[in-house]
C-alpha cells in the first residue's frame, strides 16, 4: 500500500512541478489537510465498546466529501489496523454541507469534521495497552483536487473498570451532534413521478416548524440532479420537497435514503433539537402498483368476486336447477360427474374471456373504457346512477327483466351431454351479467388498465370463481342436502341486496355532486325520480289488468316521464362546466388543446403547457412555488406566452397522446413551444424560476412576437 | 371522497403502467442517449476546426480534459488513456479530447503550450479540441475530467460517463478496472447494442468560466 501510494504521489508532485509550480508542493501526503484519531473514554475495558472519532483538519477554502459527494468527489475510506479481537464498525457520516462549484454541487465539509467509528475490543484479559491504527484516503479539493492520505493511531490503555470519559469527550459529543436523527414520530413518504421524486414530510403533531430553505441530501449516489434546486412547498401540516432525477440515474432504488438538513441555524423542529433528520422510506413508483406485488392479490378478489357471484338472484337458480337435475342422475359415476362439472367450468371461464375479448377490443378502438376514468365524466356517472337504481327496483320487484328463461336451462339441463355442461356454463355467466356490474366494477376496471396477459388472467379467476362451487358439488354430490332449496328465502335475500345497489346509486349522486354541484344533483335526483315512476309504470300496469290501449297509452307516458328524468340529468351535468369554470379563477391558464397549440404556434405566438395532476405532488409543488410566481407571470406576459394547463388527473386521451408524442408516459412535463419553427423545449420535471426564465429568454418580446404574427396574416 | 380518490389513482397508477417502455426523452439540446449528440464547431490546438456534423459516419469519442487534474494524470501517466486512443483511433474512431478550462484556471493552455503538454503526457487521440467558454462542455453536461462520451456512426450519443468503474484506483491497478468505454465501443462497433450506457462520471470538477 506505502509503496503504491508513494508511486501516486510522486507522479502527483512531478506534475506540479512541470506545471510552473502553481501550489508549492512538500512531501506532506496530506495536502491542507491533517487527520488525527482521538477517542471518547480514558481507556478501554474489555467487552465495551466505545467510539472513536478521524478528524480531519482541512485549510480554509478546502473540501472533503460525504459518502454521497455529489457531482464531483469521493467519500473518505478508513482502512482499519486493529490489534487480534478487535473490530471497528463503518463510519457514521455527519450531516454534510453544500458545496458548489460554478454548476456543480458537491456534499461534504469544510474546516474540521469528525467521522465516528464504533470500536468493540474483545473480551478477556487486558494487556497493559493496545493501538489502534487506521489509514484514511480521502480527496481533498478547492478548485483543484488532490489526493490524501495519511496513517493515524492512538494508544489507550486497558482497564477492567468502566471506561471514563478522555479529553477529547467533548469533541465526540459535538460531532454525535451533527449525527442525523432518526426519529419515527416523524411521517415521511417518497413517491416517484416522470423523472422527479417527491419527499414529503411531516413534522410530529406540536413540532410543527417552517422547513424554508431545508435541503435533501441523498445518500444514494447517481440518483439526483444535485445542482437542481428543491422547491418546496406546504400541504397542510406536511412539506413537499420536489426533486428532480439525475439523467445518470439508471434504475429506481426501493427506498429513498439521506438526510434532510436545516437551513443554517435553524432546526427542523420547535423545540430546535432536530438539525437533521435520517430519511430512509420506502419509494412508492408506478411499478409498485405493477404485476409483482399487486396480481396475486386481484386474483384472489377475483375468485371470491366470482364465487360471489352464485349468490346473486340471477345466478343462484342456475346454479341450483342445474344441481339438482344433476343430483337427480346421482347414478352417474364420479368420473362423468366431474367431467361435466369441468365442462360447466370451462364453458364458464370461456364466456369470461369472450366478456375479457370485448373489452379489449373496445379498448382498442379508442372508447378507452376503465372504470375509474369514465367516473370523472358526470354523464357516464348519472347513467351508472340510473343503471343501479333500475338494478334495486329490480331487486324490489317492480319490474322483470324478460327475456331470460330459465327453463331453456332447465331442459337443457336434463341432457347429459358434455357440450350441454358447458354451454349451461356460458348462459349461466350471460344470464350473471347484470348482476356482475355492482360487485366486480373494481376488478373489472383494473383488468382494463392492466397488461392484457394480467388482465386475462383476472378473468379467468372470476370465472374459476363462479363454477367453483359447481365443480365441488359435481365431485361431492353428497354436500347437495346440505344446500339451501331455491324458495322464498330468496325473494328476502334479493330485497336485502336491493339496499346496497341503491347505496351505490347514493354514492354515485355523491360523486356527481362533487362534480357539478348542489343544483346539478338536484337534477340528477328529480331524474331518477322520474325514472323509477316510468320503471314502475312498465312493470307494474302491465301485470294490472288493464286493455291494451291503456297499457299503450301508460307506456307512452313512461317513455315521455323516462325522457324527462334523463334530459334533467343531462341538464344536471351540464351543470360541470360552469361549476369548473368557478372553480378556477386563475384566469391565467386555460385547459389544453393540442389544435389550439398548433393554432397559436403557426400564428407565432409561443404556447407553455403544464401537464399536472393532483395526484402528482412534484407537479403540484411546481406549480404553487413556480408556476404561480408573478415575476414568472409577468415575464410570460411580456413574451406574449400563452399558459396552458393540461390536467392529467382524470387520465384524457388527448393529453396521453400529447404526452406520448413529447416521449412521456407521465406528468410532470413542462413544455415551452417558441411559437416559430423550433421544436419545442422540455423543461426539467422540477422546476425553478430560473429554469423557466432562462427558457423564455430565448424567445423574442411580445412586440417582435406581435410583428411576427402581423407579418404573417398580411 | 376518499374512496373515490383511492379508484382514481389506482385506475391512473394502472393506466401509466400501460405506458410503460415508452421511452423517456428529454430536451432536444441536451446530450441523451439514443438521441442525436448535439453538434458544435470548436478549434483544435492543430489549428484545424472539428465540425461534429462533418464527423458523421465515424465512431466519435469526446473526453473532457485538464492535464492538471489528478484523475487525468493518474489516466495519463499510467498509458491507460493513451493506449485507448491508440487502440481506437487505429480502427478508426476519431477521440476528440475536450477543454473546457476557462482561462485562468487549472488545465487551461495556449494551444502550443496544450500540445506540450499532451507530448509529454503521451496523449494519442485525434485531436484536442479547445472550449474556453464552456458552452460545449455546458451543452453536454459534462462535470468531470476525464468525462466520457461516445457518439455513433449515425450521430447518436450511445454512451456517457465514467472511464471506468474504479474512481480510487491505484496507479498499478488502473488498467484492471472495468473500462466501460472500451466495453462501449467493442460492442458498438459489433454491431451490439451498448449493456452499460451511462454510469458515474468521476473526477476533478471541469474548471468552467465562473
Amino acid at each position: 500500500m506505502t509503496m503504491n501510494f508513494r508511486l501516486v504521489w510522486a507522479a502527483v508532485c512531478g506534475m506540479f512541478i512541470c506545471n510552473a509550480s502553481t501550489y508549492g508542493q512538500t512531501d506532506d501526503t496530506s495536502p491542507y489537510s491533517e487527520a488525527a484519531l482521538v477517542s471518547e473514554s480514558e481507556w478501554i475495558a474489555p467487552g465495551t465498546g466505545f467510539t472513536v472519532g478521524l478528524t480531519l483538519t482541512m485549510d480554509e477554502g478546502w473540501h472533503s466529501y460525504w459518502i454521497n459527494p455529489g457531482d464531483v468527489g469521493e467519500p473518505i475510506i478508513l482502512t482499519w489496523d486493529l490489534p487480534v479481537g478487535f473490530s471497528a464498525g463503518p463510519i457514521q457520516w455527519p450531516y454534510p454541507e453544500k458545496i458548489d462549484a460554478g454548476p456543480l454541487r458537491s456534499y461534504g465539509y469544510s474546516d474540521a469534521v469528525t467521522f465516528l467509528v464504533a470500536i468493540m475490543p474483545p473480551e478477556g484479559p487486558p494487556e497493559a495497552s493496545v493501538t489502534l491504527s487506521t489509514t484514511a484516503d480521502w480527496l481533498i479539493c478547492e478548485d483543484v483536487c488532490l489526493f490524501a492520505k495519511e496513517t493515524v493511531s492512538l494508544s489507550l490503555p486497558v482497564r477492567e473498570s468502566l471506561p471514563a470519559p478522555g479529553p477529547h469527550f467533548e469533541e465526540i459529543a459535538a460531532a454525535r451532534a451533527k449525527l442525523p436523527v432518526k426519529d419515527p414520530a416523524w411521517t415521511v413518504e417518497a413517491s416517484h413521478y416522470s423523472n422527479s421524486f417527491a419527499l414529503r414530510v411531516s413534522p410530529p403533531t406540536g413540532a410543527a416548524q417552517d422547513l424554508e430553505g431545508a435541503y435533501f441530501f441523498p445518500a444514494q449516489i447517481m440518483l439526483l440532479e444535485h445542482a437542481v434546486d428543491q422547491p418546496m412547498s406546504r400541504d397542510g401540516d406536511a412539506f413537499v420537497f420536489a426533486l428532480q432525477q439525475s439523467k445518470y440515474a439508471t434504475e429506481l432504488p426501493d427506498r429513498l435514503q439521506g438526510v434532510l438538513v436545516a437551513r443554517e441555524g435553524q432546526y427542523l423542529d420547535a423545540a430546535r433539537t432536530v438539525k437533521a433528520l435520517e430519511i430512509n422510506v420506502p419509494l412508492r413508483t408506478a411499478a409498485d402498483q405493477n404485476t409483482g406485488s399487486t396480481l396475486p392479490i386481484l386474483i384472489l378478489f377475483a375468485l371470491i368476486g366470482g364465487l360471489l357471484l352464485n349468490l346473486m338472484p340471477c345466478v343462484f337458480p342456475v346454479l341450483s336447477i342445474k344441481l339438482l337435475s344433476f343430483a337427480q342422475h346421482n347414478k352417474l359415476d364420479r368420473a362423468t360427474r366431474t367431467w361435466h362439472g369441468a365442462s360447466f367450468a370451462a364453458g364458464v371461464v370461456v364466456s369470461f374471456l369472450v366478456l375479457a375479448g370485448l373489452l379489449f377490443a373496445l379498448r382498442a378502438t379508442g372508447s378507452q373504457i376503465g372504470w375509474g376514468f369514465q367516473l370523472q365524466s358526470p354523464l357516464f356517472v348519472a347513467g351508472m346512477a340510473f343503471l343501479f337504481l333500475a338494478i334495486g327496483l329490480n331487486l324490489f320487484g317492480v319490474f322483470d327483466i324478460r327475456g331470460f328463461s330459465f327453463r331453456g336451462l332447465s331442459q337443457s339441463s336434463a341432457s347429459h351431454s358434455l357440450m350441454r355442461s358447458c354451454l349451461d356454463g356460458a348462459l349461466a355467466t350471460l344470464v350473471a351479467t347484470p348482476c356482475t356490474a355492482p360487485f366486480m366494477g373494481a376488478a373489472l376496471g383494473a383488468a382494463v388498465v392492466l397488461p392484457t396477459a394480467q388482465a386475462l388472467t383476472i378473468f379467468v379467476f372470476l370465472g374459476l370463481g363462479m363454477a367453483a362451487p359447481y365443480v365441488i358439488l359435481s365431485m361431492f354430490p353428497v354436500l347437495l342436502d346440505k344446500l339451501p332449496r331455491p324458495g322464498p328465502w330468496m325473494e328476502t335475500l334479493k330485497h336485502v341486496l336491493a339496499f346496497p345497489i341503491l347505496g351505490t346509486t347514493v354514492w354515485l349522486a355523491w360523486i356527481f355532486g362533487n362534480q357539478v354541484g348542489v343544483n346539478g344533483l338536484g337534477l340528477l335526483l328529480l331524474g331518477l325520480l322520474l325514472f323509477a315512476a316510468a320503471v314502475w309504470i312498465l312493470g307494474w300496469w302491465p301485470s294490472v289488468r288493464v286493455t291494451s290501449s291503456v297499457r299503450n297509452v301508460t307506456r307512452g307516458i313512461a317513455l315521455v316521464i323516462a325522457c324527462v328524468g334523463i334530459w334533467s340529468a343531462y341538464q344536471g351535468a351540464q351543470q360541470e362546466s360552469m361549476s369548473q369554470a368557478d372553480a378556477t379563477p386563475d384566469s391565467h391558464w386555460s385547459d389544453y388543446s393540442t389544435e389550439k397549440v398548433q393554432q397559436l404556434s403557426s400564428e407565432g405566438r409561443p404556447v407553455f403547457v403544464d401537464f399536472t395532476a393532483t395526484w402528482c405532488l412534484t407537479c403540484q409543488v411546481n406549480k404553487k412555488t413556480t408556476l404561480s410566481s408573478s415575476t414568472l407571470l409577468s415575464a410570460f406576459a411580456q413574451k406574449g406566452v400563452v399558459l396552458m394547463r393540461a390536467d392529467w388527473t382524470s387520465r384524457d386521451a388527448e393529453i396521453t397522446r400529447a404526452l406520448e408524442s413529447h416521449g412521456r408516459s407521465g406528468v410532470p412535463l413542462y413544455v415551452l413551444y417558441p411559437g416559430n419553427n423550433d421544436s419545442p423545449v422540455l423543461l426539467p420535471e422540477v422546476l425553478t424560476e430560473s429554469i423557466v426564465l432562462n427558457a423564455l429568454a430565448s424567445l423574442p418580446n411580445r412586440a417582435e412576437a406581435l410583428k411576427t404574427t402581423i407579418s404573417t396574416e398580411t | 371522497m376518499k374512496k373515490y380518490h383511492a379508484t382514481v389513482f389506482f385506475s391512473v397508477m394502472l393506466a401509466v403502467l400501460v405506458f410503460i417502455g415508452a421511452t423517456q426523452q428529454s430536451s432536444s439540446d441536451d446530450a441523451e442517449i439514443g438521441e442525436p449528440a448535439p453538434v458544435f464547431t470548436l478549434p483544435g490546438t492543430d489549428g484545424e476546426s472539428y465540425d461534429l456534423e462533418s464527423l458523421q459516419g465515424e465512431f466519435v469519442v469526446l473526453e473532457w480534459l485538464n492535464f492538471g487534474c489528478p484523475y487525468v494524470e493518474r489516466h495519463y501517466r499510467t498509458g491507460n488513456m493513451p493506449a485507448l486512443q491508440k487502440e481506437f483511433t487505429e480502427k478508426g474512431v476519431k477521440w476528440l479530447s475536450i477543454v473546457s478550462s476557462a482561462p485562468g484556471t487549472q488545465g487551461y493552455y495556449e494551444s502550443d503550450e496544450m500540445n506540450e503538454q499532451n507530448e509529454m503526457m503521451g496523449g494519442m487521440q485525434s485531436a484536442i479540441l479547445l472550449d474556453p467558454e464552456g458552452d460545449v462542455g455546458k451543452m453536454y453536461g459534462a462535470i468531470t475530467t476525464p468525462h466520457m462520451y461516445i457518439i455513433d456512426k449515425g450521430g447518436v450519443l450511445i454512451y456517457k460517463g465514467g472511464i471506468d468503474d474504479q474512481p480510487r484506483a491505484s496507479y498499478e491497478k488502473t488498467k484492471l478496472a472495468n473500462n466501460y468505454v472500451r466495453a462501449a465501443l467493442e460492442e458498438a462497433m459489433n454491431g451490439d447494442e451498448v449493456s452499460v450506457a451511462t454510469s458515474r462520471p468521476y473526477g476533478c470538477s471541469v474548471k468552467y468560466k465562473k
